[in-house]
């Protein structure tokens, strides 16, 4: 079962080990990412983070989709983190459970706004959030579990 | 008058300065509470109302960009008018609550206007002007002491009087429901750090601490000893490396991208690295966050390897990028990056590029985990053996909350200067490899939870006045309930609390909620 998805740039780190996995009761945390998934550096740093009791499972986009449609991954309470908004969109375009997208962390980069303290976006994201929104899919801007939701529609 | 409330300002800057002094927690109100009870003439009472304080604001923590209430300003204003009127630690919470709410927009506003200084700190990078970016991060570092001071100054000056006499026409009646409301406070710290660290796996070790503390009548700081001995008992227990799964990292042999060779940077230059990292959090900004902090913690690396401006305005420029990592464990990757830097200088073929990229990947992750150690073990450990002295106006409170948080902080982020200047990497994969991670997360939640456990039972003093029977022949109910589980109401209401914090009600709410219950209990006479 899909608890949550999470995009954030820095992936895990504390607001992730500490305070999200705790909250959701997640058992497995699935890092959705094309470039992490083939460095062996980045996987090993990971893996330092990895919250006690969790299993961290590091996959390209394509792989974690398979794995989240499998029947098999449906006991597992898998928070799924993703660091960009092109990647969760491929990824909620093919695991049809994904019906809420948490947005955590992104840094500003060339051509970004900040439209929440910790979301900075560009044109080609606010493009792709409108065809998330247009699916009906909701997106909520929260850094850990106990701040409000704040709805992506709202902000751009 | 003027100059009581100039000093009382004096020490909420102080507090406010904190990000300027590695964040070492002197900025909680366990500690700024006994400097106001000095001003006013009253170490005692202000000892006694920075454990109130810290109690409720015990689970409020900095992770990330999350900003918790302002407990600075809400915390010193609270305490001096609770000295000032003589009404104790209940205005204390009347006042700070909404008080560090409403200064929290205000930080929050001063992390978006540091933003704008961003380009000038790129313009300092181009031209290669270290001095200037040093120069401006300590300057915007002053700015929120400055700002927060100024308001605490305006506000006691103009307010001071009236909120004096609203204070003094405060019934008796009212003033008791508000001394049991805030006894029950606590309750919602308590069950946001359960939030953090409560789960099924865990939870003997939570009960544990709570039975040590309400049948044996153990002081917390007994239970910390226990719960250290547990610790170490259940983690020795050579746990093998889980190999769970194949996509699990598998192949450590793979050398990551910093073959180290030369260490020419002297024992003083990584000690000044140490230093600098003290200020990480000065210019703290919600758009490229401890950015300007990570380039002035390496300038003097940075000086001592790059002889040309070029080479100088491409390194700094390189250190401005966003940059986000839990100060307790910052210094391991300054080490890492003066090696990286270091070899940079020397070899043209090195790729710069690299340097980012192990920089940016680690961040996130040791977050993870130096948050995991020292908010949720240390600082809980900290404050559990601090406030359970201080709430009876022990001194020795606050002077043990900052030592057992800060002697660890202190000797493991220097230490890890070296580690990561001398190891690197090599250092990160043999910890990956042993497990040791895991081991001490675990060990050290524990540690923490059992320390939770004896909060309630010892810290919270609530209890029912009710009696049960005929007139003549009436019981206590609170003294049957000692004999059975003593602690049970708080221990209760903690778990009330937790469970409506896991349904994902706002804090705000729970803490209207809890002062409501604690108020009505007290008027009805069902809560003492």
């Amino acid at each position: 079962m899909i608890k949550l998805v999470r995009i954030d740039d820095r992936l895990v780190h504390g607001q992730v080990a500490f305070t999200w996995t705790p909250a959701l009761g997640a058992d497995c945390l699935l890092i959705a990412n094309d470039k992490v998934a083939a460095d062996e550096f980045m996987k090993m740093t990971l893996n330092l983070a990895k919250p006690p009791g969790t299993r961290l499972l590091i996959k390209s986009v394509e792989a974690a989709a398979t794995f989240l449609n499998d029947e098999k991954s449906k006991n597992a309470k898998v928070l799924v983190l993703i660091n960009s908004i092109k990647d969760a969109a491929a990824l909620a375009d093919s695991v049809p459970a994904i019906t809420s997208i948490n947005f955590g962390g992104l840094r500003s980069k060339e051509g970004s706004r900040l439209i929440s303290k910790a979301i900075a976006v560009n044109e080609e994201d606010i493009s792709i959030i409108k065809d998330l929104l247009v699916k009906g899919i909701e997106l909520e801007v929260r850094q850990v579990p106990t701040d409000t939701r704040q709805f992506l529609q709202n902000l751009i | 008058m003027t100059l009581t409330y100039l000093l009382i300002a004096l020490i909420a800057m102080f507090g406010h300065s904190e990000d300027l002094m590695g964040t070492t927690l002197l900025s909680r109100p366990l500690v700024l509470g006994p400097l106001v009870g000095l001003v006013l003439g009253d170490v005692t009472q202000g000892v006694m109302i920075g454990a109130t304080l810290e109690l409720i604001f015990m689970g409020n923590i900095k992770v990330g960009a999350a900003i918790p209430p302002d407990v600075i300003t809400g915390g010193v204003l609270g305490t001096a008018f609770a000295i000032l009127s003589g009404k104790g630690p209940a205005i204390a919470l009347a006042i700070a609550v909404p008080v560090s709410i409403l200064a929290e927009m205000v930080i929050s506003g001063l992390f978006v206007f540091r933003a704008v200084l961003n380009k000038k700190f790129s313009q300092y990078a181009e031209d290669g002007n270290y001095k200037g970016i040093e120069r401006l991060h300590i300057l915007s570092g002053l700015l929120k002491p400055l700002l927060m001071g100024t308001i605490i100054l305006l506000t006691l000056n103009l307010g001071a009087p009236a909120i004096k006499s609203l204070l003094d026409s405060i019934p008796p009646w009212v003033q008791t429901g508000l001394q049991v409301a805030g006894n029950m406070l606590p309750a919602l710290g308590f069950a946001l750090l359960l939030n953090l660290m409560f789960n099924k796996k865990m939870a003997p070790y939570f009960f544990l601490g709570f039975m040590l503390a309400a049948y044996l009548k153990l002081p917390v700081i007994a239970i910390g000893g226990f719960g250290l001995i547990i610790a170490l008992l259940v983690t020795q227990v050579s746990e093998k490396p889980v190999a769970d799964d194949d996509d699990n990292f598998g192949s450590e042999d793979e050398q990551p991208e910093t073959p180290q060779q030369t260490h020419s940077l002297s024992k003083k230059d990584l000690r000044s690295l140490f230093f600098r990292s003290l200020f990480l959090e000065a210019n703290f900004n919600f758009e490229t966050w401890q950015n300007t902090g990570f380039a002035f913690a390496i300038i003097p690396v940075l000086k001592k390897i790059y002889h040309t401006r070029q080479t100088m305005a491409a390194a700094l420029k390189r250190h401005l990028t966003f940059f986000n990592t839990s100060p307790y464990g910052s210094t391991l990757i300054l080490g890492i990056t003066a090696a990286m830097e270091e070899q940079n200088s020397l070899d043209n073929e090195f790729d710069e590029e690299s340097i980012n990229s192990v920089k940016l990947g680690l961040m996130g992750p040791l977050a993870g985990v130096f948050d995991s150690l020292f908010w949720g073990t240390f600082k809980v450990i900290a404050a559990g053996v601090g406030t359970s002295l201080a709430i009876n106006g022990n001194i020795m409170g606050p002077v043990l909350f900052l030592l057992i948080f800060n002697v660890p902080h202190l000797l493991l982020r220097y230490k890890l200067t070296f580690v990561g200047y001398n190891a690197g990497t090599k250092f990160l994969q043999s910890l990956a490899k042993n497990n040791v991670m895991d081991r001490l997360i675990k060990g050290s939640s524990i540690l923490g939870l059992m320390v939770v456990g004896a909060m309630p039972a010892t810290l919270m003093n609530i209890t029912t006045p009710l009696q049960i029977g005929n007139k003549g022949s009436a019981i206590g109910l609170q003294s049957i309930l000692n004999q059975v589980v003593p602690a049970i109401i708080p221990l209760g209401l903690t778990f009330l609390v937790y469970y409506f914090v896991k349904k994902n009600i706002k804090t705000t709410y729970l803490l209207i909620g809890l002062l409501l219950l604690g108020f009505a209990g007290s008027v009805i006479h069902l809560f003492a």
